[in-house]
């Protein structure tokens, strides 16, 4: 995510295509093929920000290679236009736009749900193609007559023939594509397309807003996909009608897979692998019709034993050689004196606009039923400023369902919830911690694939950049202030030693402590802490909890909790919740007198 | 080696042969070099001992079936020119072994009967093995779409099965040649026996496919019977290239009121749709008329269906008792492959003999020369007797065979499906050469 | 074109392909339902029951003997491939069981391919089902009315296996939490292994008796699979219920547009699709939870 060697990719790839065409042919690999290798590799880098990097498996990017590759030859073959450019633009620009359409409705669903809807709707693509638009596509027959391109600079005017020109135009927009694409991923949009690859309820919780972010995703994969449909048209001199079918897409996918997703050069080893074979099962072993068995096979092989294909199998490799030289680092753990971490990690600057008196939060008379059961019932709650409140009560008391209606992860049945004076009843989670409200889960919610360091990057990005912004090219280390926040966070929950290890290789005491500093690096005025405390050892919860000594300065804390002694220890007020009913509140000296609460908890190890 | 020999005592004969078109041909290379620069695969593709086809079919898809029957014919005609087989000899006189005295090499890939897929692997074989000639196709989007790749490469391209108008009409090329019938001719030639037979003023119903060939075909049906006969269309029903399921339109056509079923399908789509009207009982209501017959669907739907119905075909293995150059052809067939040649084999062989043909007469493989020797409008030996090809958009003159199903009790032997009832010359079935849109485009 | 006779025909026309999509989009969402794979080689099962019947219809020239066989074979394959391949990818993202899912359609596909060429088959309806039926004004083969009741048929024992059975229990709950199953002690993967099976047989069972109605082709399950994802999408992902609405709403659109213009029928059906995520995301019978 954050390359330190900024063009070295760029300048590797660059070389690369200018030495291909000296050496594949030597490897048996015809100068038509090695084009139509550059058309997939680049149909795939969208893909790949669409599928390796925002977690998106789209079965259905035949779509948008179809239209742009339809648009611009339709406009090319019916003389519309003589200029291939401007054609093949207004192509991506037409295969963006029916990317935002499908999108929409796409996106209302994930997984294997959102596969599905892919599947089907390029299908639909495919029979208005085949039908009802064939007066503009030419129906089966495609489009032929799609012209090469001619560049006129003055009096010298250049054709792009076949051959190495051909080779030369197709190379230079793969290029292109595929620094634009380098682009896009190492800035923060791409960083938060990761994040919603791993976790994009957490995406979503930090402050993001996931699903603009996932349409910004599937609109640059249509481009993409539109833009090499174009080019598919030119390279050929005609558009074929193909292009539009299931098959189209299954390739592209299995292609990605046998490459590597998440990669951007995946798809491109990935159609090497597959034209090569196709072409070399064919002529050399006269496999006639058995080559797409074999090609099959090769397939579902990789997706059984390497996971992330040829490309991360290698880099997995690598990974491996360069673990066993690097020693481990110690963890320094958590920072005693978190005072300067504290200074860049307070509250947000804009979320204290308007002073404010009167509680942070409130709750009014908020009931919420599941079909009959009613799990929260009438409970009235506020929180003043700077105060910690703990929430307790016995199993099934409903502090889960309550804790998720107060930070909007579900909305009430009845009652409003009041913060800074503001009713947010039934908003997105996204939007609420934008308003300086969030949450740490009580099972850890991170970004899994990603180091330390980037996790939080990803909660500090919403903060710095808000719900959505558009800065795809922009570089993430020129986000302002957002070093310092990152690293501060860092110092405040003592991980700054282990910043740049994979979320997976972390201790589970690491985890618990990163959950936390992903809740406070979207620089919350109001932090909902949900069992903090849960599953740890006896050293790891001394130190959270002076962690959170530490946290609560400046901030408001609201710590629902099954350590007794950790929450009588902590917090100035505490709220009990019983049969999803408020039982009491007060200090903690007047909790552990009250007869009411006693006798909840008796009750419930009795019942228990 | 061997094939220089052959190359001289082949332009010795030539010369002695003495026609104005031969000698012009046959000008010493020197002369020649500097009027014929490189163009396409020129020279480079037939400077060896040996010049390579292009053959891109279907072997997966909803057309391998068609595929793998094209291939035979292929397969067979590259083994007679190469051992100058005397079948071949009848089609192209002038073979003596090989082309011009070179071996015929061939590569095989699959189309998928895609379009995009045949282009690609068309264009493989012209940069890797210098194609001088390229074929094979099972619909008209491959045909027209090599069409266009030929023209643009400047390789040479002989169509195989396109029944549409097109390929010889608006999308013709003066590199692309084609020896089959086409929607235009079926009609024309099936149009008039269909009058005769049951008279005017009937109600049809068709059954298209959703593409250029079953559109210009119904069309060209559809208009001939409307204003020869007045006929009426009482449905025409579109369905999508490899429909799983025929039975809303055979419900569309079983309550149309119809008195025929046209039906257009290809392929595989021919033979489940007929039989399906048989099991939704449609035949027993209105008589089954093939406008453009798919090879091998009497065999696959069983004769039971197809006795007594009337289909326009290309080629038929009994009129071996009609041809010669039949006779000889579907004999060598069964012996290679051990059962009767269709059309779609047939036409695969008669493609590569008359490309044989014209590169012998043109004395070189220089690619404009040879298609002048097609144009030149020679009359060809052929398995359906004298044939053409007509020089203003390279649609072989040829006549379409008109053919009746027998009943099972009427077959002598198990491939005899069909009874010949007339051979309709081709000349006046055709429609004029631009009455299409066809503009055949440059030599080089 | 619309004539009352027409529109009757249709609608029933649209009943009988609605039961058979219905029995295959059941198979792929009660695998989907308890096992949480989508079966992208669905289509293949499909394909492949068909080849199954019409080899031990050969050899046996029995058509009862050739669906039992075919659905045998089917279970086991499904079974099969639930232990060799799936099992390994539960903990593996969904995407990856899609991929290895595909992958494995397509090797199948080539493999029947390999082995009885492209040239389609043909199986012959038993002889006492061959002919049309008249009912009324409708003339209907006679065998795809038996095919819309054995269809129907094996819908209700499938309903009867889901909701009266103990392993129908597991699988209603695993539906309901896969989570739960675990907890109850049960042996998830001999459930989930017969899950599959039983999903693969549907499709299997599917192919083996439409097989007279269609001739058999190595990519037939294509166009089936996609047809599928619409009834299950329309009728919400991993509802059985839901599968056979769904199936029946997609038979009556497909049929009954036709009428007007065939040309349009998928296309109206793609709409149709479209229209229910707008309005109710998770289908119409689905649970909206449910990812």
């Amino acid at each position: 995510m954050l390359s330190h060697r900024p063009f070295l990719v760029e300048g590797l790839t660059a070389l690369g295509l200018v030495a291909a065409p000296f050496i594949l042919p030597h490897l048996g690999f015809a100068p038509n093929t090695v084009d139509q290798i550059l058309v997939w590799g680049l149909f795939g880098i969208g893909f790949d920000i669409l599928y390796g990097y925002t977690g998106l498996l789209s079965f259905g990017q035949s779509a948008f290679y179809g239209t742009g590759g339809f648009v611009a030859a339709y406009l090319l073959t019916n003389n519309l236009m003589s200029s291939v450019m401007l054609a093949l633009v207004i192509g991506t620009i037409g295969a963006a736009i029916a990317g935002i359409a499908v999108g929409i409705v796409a996106l209302r669903r994930t997984g294997i749900y959102f596969a599905m809807i892919t599947v089907a709707i390029a299908e639909m693509f495919f029979f208005l193609e085949n039908n009802p638009l064939s007066a503009w596509t030419g129906g089966e027959n495609g489009l032929p007559g799609v012209p090469t391109p001619r560049f006129t600079l003055g009096h010298f005017s250049y054709h792009v023939g076949t051959g190495v020109s051909m080779y030369a135009f197709m190379a230079v927009f793969y290029f292109i594509g595929i620094v634009l694409a380098l682009r896009i991923v190492r800035s923060p949009v791409g960083a938060i397309f990761s994040a919603i690859r791993d976790n994009p309820q957490r995406a979503r919780a930090v402050g993001h807003a996931v699903g603009f972010y996932k349409l910004t995703a599937f609109v640059i994969a249509a481009a993409y996909a539109g833009f090499a449909g174009g080019l598919l048209g030119v390279l050929q001199g005609f558009m074929p009608p193909d292009a539009f079918t299931f098959d189209t897409s299954g390739q592209l996918v299995m292609q990605t897979a046998i490459g590597g997703g998440g990669t951007l050069f995946g798809p491109l080893l990935g159609a090497t692998v597959w034209l090569y074979l196709r072409d070399f099962l064919q002529t050399t072993f006269h496999l006639g019709a058995a080559w797409k068995l074999v090609l099959g096979l090769v397939f579902v092989l990789l997706v059984c034993f390497l996971r992330r294909g040829l490309i991360g199998g290698l880099r997995d490799l690598a990974g491996l050689v360069a673990a066993r030289r690097q020693p481990a680092i110690a963890d320094t753990g958590p920072a005693t004196d978190a005072g300067a971490a504290l200074a860049s990690v307070g509250p947000s600057r804009r979320r204290q606009e308007q002073p404010f008196s009167g509680p942070v939060l409130e709750a009014r008379g908020i009931t919420k039923s599941f079909g009959g059961i009613i799990a929260n019932r009438n409970i009235d709650f506020a929180v003043e400023q700077g105060e910690l409140r703990g929430i307790i009560g016995p199993n099934g008391a409903g502090k889960s369902t309550f804790f998720k209606m107060l930070t909007c992860e579900m909305a009430p049945s009845s009652g409003r919830i009041i913060f800074h004076g503001r009713d947010i009843t039934g908003m997105n989670v996204d939007a609420v911690c934008q308003l300086g409200l969030t949450k740490s889960y009580q099972v850890n919610q991170l970004f899994a694939r990603l180091t330390l360091r980037e996790n939080i990057v990803i909660a500090a990005l919403a903060e710095r950049r808000g719900r959505f912004s558009l800065d795809l090219l922009r570089r993430i280390d020129r986000v302002p202030g957002l070093d310092m926040q990152v690293e501060s966070t860092l110092a405040l929950v003592g991980l700054g030693g282990r910043a740049d290890v994979p979320v997976a290789r972390l201790a589970y005491g690491e985890k618990r402590r990163l959950e936390i500093a992903l809740a406070l690096a979207a620089s919350p005025s109001l932090l909902l802490l949900d069992e903090p405390l849960a599953g740890m050892s006896p050293q790891e919860r001394a130190e959270t909890v002076q962690l959170l000594k530490n946290i609560r300065r400046g901030r408001t804390l609201v710590v629902v909790e099954h350590d007794m002694d950790a929450v009588f220890e902590l917090a100035e007020r505490i709220t009990v919740l019983h049969e999803g009913a408020l039982l009491a509140e007060g200090t903690p000296g007047e909790i552990q007198r009250n007869s009411l609460v006693q006798e909840a908890y008796l009750g419930g190890v009795a019942a228990a | 080696m061997q094939s220089d020999i052959t190359v001289r005592t082949t332009r010795r004969s030539m010369l002695k042969a003495g026609g104005t078109l031969i000698a012009a041909a046959a000008l010493p290379r020197f002369a020649r070099a500097a009027n014929e620069p490189p163009l396409g695969t020129w020279p480079a593709g037939s400077s060896g001992s040996s010049v390579f086809i292009g053959i891109t079919v279907p072997l997966t898809g909803t057309y391998a079936d068609s595929g793998e029957d094209e291939l035979k014919g292929y397969k067979l005609a590259v083994e007679h020119l190469n051992s100058g087989d005397p079948v071949i000899k009848m089609i192209s006189p002038k073979t003596t072994k090989g082309v011009l005295g070179k071996e015929v090499k061939y590569g095989v890939a699959d189309s998928e009967a895609k379009p995009n897929s045949a282009v690609q692997a068309q264009s493989r074989f012209i940069a890797d093995n210098k194609a001088i000639l390229m074929t094979g196709s099972t619909s008209s989007a491959v045909a027209v779409a090599l069409n266009k790749l030929a023209q643009r490469e400047k390789v040479l391209y002989v169509a195989g099965v396109s029944g549409s108008n097109d390929t010889t009409g608006k999308d013709c090329v003066r590199y692309g040649f084609r020896q089959s019938f086409y929607g235009q001719t079926a009609a024309a030639a099936i149009g008039p026996l269909l009058l005769k037979q049951f008279g005017k003023n009937k109600k049809a119903a068709y059954l298209t496919p959703d593409y250029t060939y079953g559109h210009t075909v119904q069309k060209s049906v559809e208009d001939y019977l409307a204003k020869n006969g007045g006929w009426t269309t009482a449905t025409n029903q579109v369905a999508p290239l490899g429909a799983p399921d025929y039975s809303s339109y055979l419900l569309n056509v079983a309550n149309s009121g119809a008195d025929f079923l046209l039906n257009i399908n290809w392929g595989h789509d021919a033979v489940l749709s007929t039989q399906q009207a048989e099991q939704f009982g449609i035949f027993n209501k209105m008589k089954l008329i093939i406008p453009y017959q798919t090879p091998f669907i009497a065999k696959q739907v069983g004769p039971k269906i197809t006795a007594g119905v009337y289909a326009a075909t290309d080629f038929w293995w009994t009129l071996e008792d009609r041809y010669p150059v039949a006779k000889a052809f579907v004999a060598a067939f069964q012996k290679a492959y051990g059962y009767k040649p269709e059309w779609g084999a047939n036409n695969a062989y008669m493609q590569f003999a008359m490309w044989a043909d014209a590169c012998e007469h043109a004395g070189t493989f220089y690619p404009p020369a040879v298609i002048k020797a097609y144009e030149a409008g020679r009359h060809i030996d052929s398995t359906v007797g004298e044939v053409y090809w007509r020089a203003a958009d390279h649609q072989l003159v040829r006549p379409v065979i008109i053919v009746r199903g027998k009943a099972p009790s009427a077959m002598k032997t198990p491939d005899d499906y069909w009874e010949v009832l007339e051979v309709v010359p081709g000349a006046p079935l055709m429609q004029a050469p631009d009455a299409f849109g066809c503009h055949l485009g440059e030599y080089t | 074109m619309i004539t009352w006779p027409n529109f009757v025909s249709q609608l029933f026309n649209g009943l009988a392909s609605g039961a058979l999509l219905a029995l295959i989009s059941s198979g792929l969402t009660i695998i989907y339902g308890t096992l949480g794979v989508l079966n992208l080689a669905h289509g293949a099962m499909f394909m492949l029951g068909g080849y199954a019947g019409y080899v031990a219809y050969h050899a046996t020239g029995s058509f009862t003997i050739a669906v039992i066989v075919g659905a045998a074979f089917l279970i086991v394959v499904g079974g099969l491939l639930e232990l060799v391949v799936v099992r390994h990818f539960y903990s593996r993202p969904p995407e990856d069981q899609l991929l290895v899912t595909f992958g494995i359609g397509i090797v199948i596909v080539e493999l029947v391919r390999l082995g009885f060429g492209s040239l389609s088959k043909t199986v012959l309806p038993p002889s006492w089902a061959m002919g049309v039926t008249p009912m009324g004004f409708l003339i209907y083969p006679t065998y795809r009315i038996v095919v819309t009741v054995i269809a129907a048929a094996a819908l209700a024992v499938l309903y009867l296996v889901l909701y009266r059975t103990r392993l129908g229990m597991i699988v209603r709950a695993g539906i309901e939490d896969s989570g739960m199953v675990g907890m109850l002690g049960i042996n998830v993967y001999r459930v989930f292994m017969v899950v599959f099976g039983i999903g693969a047989m549907a499709a299997g069972f599917a192919g083996i008796i439409n097989a007279p109605v269609v001739s058999l082709t190595p990519d037939m399950g294509d166009s089936i699979l996609v047809e599928t994802f619409v009834v299950v999408v329309i009728g919400g992902v991993g509802s059985f219920p839901g599968a056979i609405l769904g199936g029946l709403i997609s038979g009556e659109i497909l049929s009954l547009t036709s009428m007007i213009d065939p040309a349009y029928s998928e296309v109206m059906l793609f709409a149709v699709m479209t229209l229910v995520l707008m309005l109710r995301p998770q289908g119409l019978l689905g649970m909206p939870s449910r990812e």
